[in-house]
């Protein structure tokens, strides 16, 4: 930390600041700011009043490819793709503004968002290290999160053909359909719970097993 | 009182100009509209106003240096500025066919727009 410049380390607590108010978790601000660990564990108390969570992060990129995991997904990172290729922005900064516009895009709706903040991050850097690559619907000619490598001639994505379970077990609420098509935990069984309380949860289990 | 023809068609043809003017009213009225919106956008975050307007760069930086006089002169036209942007066959009967679920249409759309090429100076 020494020699450091005290404007960009201002900066960076900022972007900290920004990132963690979003719901950023520990491993992610340590992966973009160059802050200390103790600082960042500091600055998440102030802001929060806890301690961050522990845990790994997400690291399956089956998750985008659920149903609703998928609309979620594919409507965040057409609008990442868009500040990064049109917008000029940098990645952080781009993460940071479709972030908040594919919020906003749910929340008109009336919906929950199902991608949480790290979600979208992965996804991000999934893409970055091309793991998941974007499939054209043949359809409605639209940009849908796939696997990489995946065949592209004849695809049709989930919301042109929903699968039949999808479609037919539609509530008007969105929480449902997060257990409907989000998370295979809830799935079985248990109430239903937000995609990041899952998240945690999994987590929580695959630490002390 | 008996009114001559060529006075009926006088009345009838005021009307009709009553109508279109209410017309171009209108047009100027969204067209005032869009400006003024796209040019706040512009000036808050350009980066957000190119998504939001699905526009190029260099438009969106031409929209926002407009002055309010430039404003007030462009959208005075009885012509509609602003595009509509499901141009698109294959797009837009993907949208209208569906209609079942509005949150779940308006993310098809959302993913629809955002994939889409901009609106740019040529």
């Amino acid at each position: 930390m020494a020699g450091k410049s005290v404007i960009v380390e201002a900066r960076e607590i900022h972007l900290a600041m920004d990132l963690i108010k979003l719901g950023a978790r520990l491993q992610f601000l340590e992966a973009e700011t160059s802050l200390s660990r103790d600082r960042l564990i500091k600055l998440y108390k102030e802001l929060k009043g806890t301690s961050p969570p522990k845990g790994l992060l997400p690291f399956s990129t089956d998750w985008f490819m659920t149903w609703l995991s998928n609309i979620h997904s594919s409507m965040f990172y057409n609008i990442y793709r868009f500040m990064v290729v049109h917008g000029g922005c940098t990645r952080i900064n781009a993460i940071i503004k479709s972030y908040r516009l594919y919020i906003e895009q749910v929340q008109q709706q009336g919906g929950e968002p199902v991608l949480d903040f790290t979600r979208a991050w992965t996804l991000v850097r999934f893409f970055d290290s091309d793991m998941l690559q974007l499939s054209t619907c043949t359809r409605c000619t639209g940009l849908f999160v796939a696997h990489a490598h995946d065949s592209q001639s004849n695809y049709v994505c989930v919301l042109c053909r929903p699968p039949s379970r999808a479609g037919k077990t539609r509530p008007s609420g969105a929480k449902r359909d997060e257990t409907e098509g989000g998370s295979p935990a809830a799935a079985g069984g248990t109430p239903a719970i937000s995609s990041s309380q899952w998240l945690a949860n999994v987590m929580n289990s695959s630490r002390t097993a | 009182m008996t009114r001559s023809p060529l006075y009926m068609q006088i009345l009838k043809e005021q009307e009709r100009n009553v109508i279109d003017t209410g017309t171009a009213n209108d047009i100027g009225d969204l067209n005032l509209a869009y400006l003024l919106l796209a040019k706040r956008l512009v000036t808050e975050d350009i980066a957000l106003a190119m998504y939001r307007l699905g526009m190029s760069r260099e438009l969106a930086d031409l929209l926002g240096s407009l002055s309010l006089s430039q404003i007030v002169k462009l959208a005075g036209s009885s012509l509609l500025l602003c595009r509509f942007r499901f141009d698109d066959h294959p797009m837009l009967s993907a949208l209208t066919l569906e209609g079942k679920n509005p949150a779940l249409q308006q993310a098809h759309a959302a993913i629809l727009l955002s994939g889409q090429q901009l609106e740019a100076v040529r």
